[in-house]
């Protein structure tokens, strides 16, 4: 089967001289590819690219064969900061994307239903982002992004901000989903462990300009369980990883 | 009484929103300062009027000493009542004024309201519209930064060449006022949208149009309401002005007739008035405010930040 995602000899800057240069890789339907790097490596401007949100100088970027050149509902993105809608209710925000493609109202609200069970918020509809903590909004953005099933999820740090136990619980949550639902996902993060517990590859990104380091297939199977993070071969990996970047 | 008020913070911490975590046993950083202050008991009520009538209280019972104890003591007034006239003089004003003031109130109030709003209306479509595209931006960007340092005031005698005598320059001179304190808040609420919710309905595959509504618009309007109600208190202060000069009716035009008389206690009155119309309206807007920006974190101001910040 052809790759969903292709990135070939990617080459993108803002001003004079490249933020990354010479980036290929390819990403499967299924597949959570993990980009990891320093923090300023390029990272979030690679994936930017791919949500179309940021022009690219050289190379070629294309999802099922098709250049991306604009952000669109098929390539969905999660972000670090919290990007949840203040203003709207909870099921409102999971609606947003289901609005813009002009679903009816019936089937709005049973998809909504729908995703916000599927994250674990159900009882929480008619609640105002202020009355959740970081981790439930962070849900709320997960189920609007899922909403509106898109076939590419873009995830850039976004659990970076939140307390251990919290990043946890979202990471094997994360991870069920995506087997759930057959999701293909590019999953930015600077955290080794993360990378390690929810990808099946890990790219590593080197800085000034980002340039690919090296690839690692994770050779640990799915369905991952917590107790995964604390195996000898799971901290060996990442040990090794540890050391390789810049 | 300490560990009386921490048993209650402990309560409220394990309270509706804990059950929200969804079936998982940690609660995820419960805001239990928001909780903290929410019910007030009968006591603390009692406690709260008491402290808020403390400093008017003060100044009614000096006033009452300066009037009617000290010439009592001493035979006269410690100042003349032209300087400090009685609370009972100012009776007197109420009821030798008493038939002009309905028609004045009414002048001065159509007038502000209407100046109000439609200098509001002006302000936001400006704001609103400048957001909205580069070019009218460009178009009207200049002249709002020509206009906003001019003093409002200044403009009075310009207005009354061009709107001649009576309402019109009174209206131009709110109009302007209201429309620039608008225009100006507007254009910078947008500035300050977090890029990042545009961001984020784009990648859902949101049009501009969409976004400048679902979006922009939303996230503004809560500094927009702000800057309404401090229009809201500068549109009389303009009404005044414009009174003052160029009126033949209306409570500003009022206080300059008593202030040839020397009526110390018909300005004071007027002065009265004008503070509860301003209130009055602010309050009417405070109550429309209220439901819009509900979900705004300023609403939740309560408890420990409250404190920090000396809100309610």
């Amino acid at each position: 089967m052809a790759p969903k995602i292709v990135v070939d000899n990617l080459a993108a800057g803002y001003g004079s001289g490249f933020v990354l240069e010479g980036i290929s890789f390819d990403v499967s339907q299924g597949e959570i590819v993990c980009l990891i790097g320093a923090s300023g490596c390029g990272k979030t401007t690679l994936l930017n690219i791919v949500a179309g949100l940021v022009p690219y100088q050289q190379g070629t970027v294309t999802m099922d064969s098709r250049p991306v050149d604009h952000p669109g509902p098929d390539r969905v993105m999660v972000f670090q900061d919290d990007a949840v809608f203040p203003w709207m209710r909870v099921h409102e925000n999971v609606e947003y994307g289901l609005r813009v493609k002009r679903m009816a109202k019936d089937a709005r609200t049973r998809r909504a239903a729908e995703v916000i069970d599927l994250v674990g918020l159900s009882g929480n509809e008619r609640m105002f982002p202020k009355e959740l903590s970081g981790g439930m909004r962070k849900r709320v953005d997960l189920a609007r992004a899922l909403a509106v099933e898109p076939e590419v999820l873009l995830m850039d740090e976004p659990y970076a901000a939140l307390d251990v136990m919290t990043k946890e619980r979202l990471q094997i949550e994360f991870v069920r989903i995506c087997e759930e639902t057959n999701m293909t996902c590019i999953f930015v993060t600077h955290d080794l462990e993360e990378a390690l517990f929810v990808g099946h590859r890990v790219i590593l990104l080197g800085r000034r300009p980002a340039h690919i380091v090296a690839t690692y297939e994770v050779p640990f199977s799915h369905p991952r369980d917590v107790s995964l993070k604390r195996a000898a071969d799971f901290q060996e990996l990442r040990g090794e990883l540890a050391g390789r970047i810049e | 009484m300490s560990t009386g008020k921490l048993t209650a913070s402990a309560d409220t911490a394990s309270g509706p929103q804990s059950d929200g975590a969804t079936g998982a046993g940690v609660s995820e950083g419960v805001d239990a300062d928001a909780e903290l202050l929410k019910g007030r008991t009968w006591l603390g009520w009692i406690l709260l009027t008491a402290k808020k009538s403390v400093v008017p209280l003060l100044i009614l019972g000096t006033w009452t000493i300066i009037t009617y104890i000290w010439p009592l003591a001493y035979g006269e007034r410690l100042i003349r009542p032209i300087f400090l006239p009685g609370p009972h003089d100012l009776v007197k004003a109420l009821l030798q004024m008493g038939p002009y003031l309905p028609e004045s109130i009414l002048s001065s109030v159509s007038m502000t309201l209407l100046g109000f709003a439609l200098g509001t209306a002006l302000g936001i479509a400006i704001g609103v519209s400048m957001a909205y595209s580069k070019n009218t931006r460009e178009l009207f960007g200049g002249i709002l930064d020509f206009l906003r340092p001019v003093p409002a005031l200044a403009l009075i005698p310009l207005f009354i060449l061009w709107f001649g005598i009576g309402k019109g320059p009174q209206i131009a001179l709110i109009v302007f006022g209201t429309s620039v304190i608008l225009g100006l808040t507007t254009i910078e609420a947008i500035r300050n949208v977090p890029p990042v919710y545009i961001r984020a309905a784009l990648t859902m595959g949101a049009s501009r149009w969409h976004i400048y509504r679902t979006v922009i618009l939303p996230s503004i309007t809560p500094h927009i309401l702000g800057a309404v109600r401090v229009a809201g208190v500068a549109s009389w202060g303009l009404d005044v002005a414009a009174e003052f000069i160029g009126a033949q009716t209306g409570l500003g035009y009022l206080i300059i007739i008593r202030q040839q008389y020397l009526d110390t206690p018909g300005i004071m009155l007027i002065v009265i008035i004008f503070s509860i119309l301003a209130m009055g309206l602010d309050l009417v807007i405070r109550a429309v405010e209220r439901p819009i920006t509900k979900w705004t974190e300023r609403s939740t101001r309560r408890g420990i930040v409250a404190a920090v910040v000396g809100a309610t």
